[in-house]
């Protein structure tokens, strides 16, 4: 399957290393345009100022969680179709239901391997693979 | 009792100690085993008090929950600073590897992915600690609230600190009050 290489990735996790590590797996999927929020208000604002083609978001953060960043990129017009994939060690069947409630694109659960990531993010482009 | 006539816990052994003697006072068949239960509950009630006035005292409870608090916040700390530092190393070959042939390039490519992939664990070890962090603060408000409820307590319970050789070992320090190499250098070479 191929990923489009050229599109715009908003990674959010409140664990800069996290971060670190999602880049370097976006990039070695040959993905590079990515830009990085720690917590979900800072990702918000971001997605407004300029719209990515994917989200990718941790859950567990605060003030901001992943739920809360999904609901508001749900509920906002300019936002509300771009995939949401949530990347998070809370696995709980109430957890994935509450994301799949919300609008959740896909779900990866922590820790998780570059061929999970590769095989998510080809999942909410289906036109690509 | 209070004035509202409500008994108070810190009253509670006190008036178990009236109430046994006011019962030793009487001729009544089988009162000893009255007695007996009421000694037990008052000789209990007294060694909690004692235990709950140790957890206040300064060698007990806030102390130590907020070093064995610092203790794990640490541990996220060294962690991730070492899951950097692997990152660093693993970038580094990346970017090696990219100047190979296809076949090195791709089996060193493989290696970094199994590094990054692997570094997840910081994230997911931060988590379970920070979550264990919490409960220690709960467990401290709660047992600050029993300590309450006693009411003002008799603290010259000591702490059962180590003694000697024993009270030497308290490392690893913590980064923010740790001596340096060089701070232990210079100490050594001040004892001659």
């Amino acid at each position: 399957m191929s990923l489009n290489k050229n599109m715009r990735v908003v990674i959010v996790d409140d664990y800069t290393t996290m971060l670190r590590i999602l880049r370097n797996l976006l990039r070695q999927l040959e993905i590079n345009n990515v830009e990085e929020a720690s917590d979900g208000d800072t990702a918000y604002h971001l997605l407004q100022k300029n719209p990515p083609d994917l989200v990718i978001s941790d859950w567990n953060m605060a003030p901001v969680t992943g739920l809360d960043l999904l609901k508001r990129v749900r509920a906002d017009a300019k936002l509300k179709h771009i995939p949401f994939i949530m990347v998070t060690a809370e696995s709980k069947t109430e957890n994935v239901i509450a994301a799949k409630q919300a609008g959740v694109s896909n779900y990866i659960v922590k820790p998780f391997n570059a061929d999970t990531l590769r095989a998510k993010i080809a999942s909410v482009f289906p036109a690509m693979v | 009792m209070s004035q509202s006539g409500t008994l108070q816990l810190p009253d509670a052994h006190g008036y178990l100690d009236r109430v046994i003697g006011e019962l030793r006072a009487i001729e009544a068949p089988h009162k000893n085993t009255l007695v007996n239960v009421l000694e037990y509950l008052s000789g209990h009630i007294r060694a909690t008090r004692s235990e709950i006035g140790a957890l206040r005292s300064g060698s007990g409870n806030s102390q130590m929950f907020s070093t064995t608090t610092d203790e794990l916040e640490e541990i996220v700390t060294e962690t991730a600073r070492a899951t950097n530092r692997i990152m660093d190393a693993a970038e580094a070959v990346e970017k090696v590897a990219a100047t190979l042939e296809p076949g090195p390039a791709n089996a060193l490519m493989d290696a970094t992915t199994n590094i990054y992939e692997a570094s997840a664990f910081q994230d997911i070890t931060g988590q379970r600690i920070t979550k264990i962090v919490r409960a220690l603060q709960s467990l401290e408000e709660k047992l600050a609230a029993l300590a309450s409820a006693f009411g003002p307590l008799d603290e010259t319970f000591v702490a059962n600190a180590p003694e000697g050789d024993a009270a030497l070992l308290n490392g690893p320090q913590m980064e923010k009050t740790a001596a340096s190499q060089t701070d232990i250098d210079a100490l050594f070479a001040s004892l001659g």
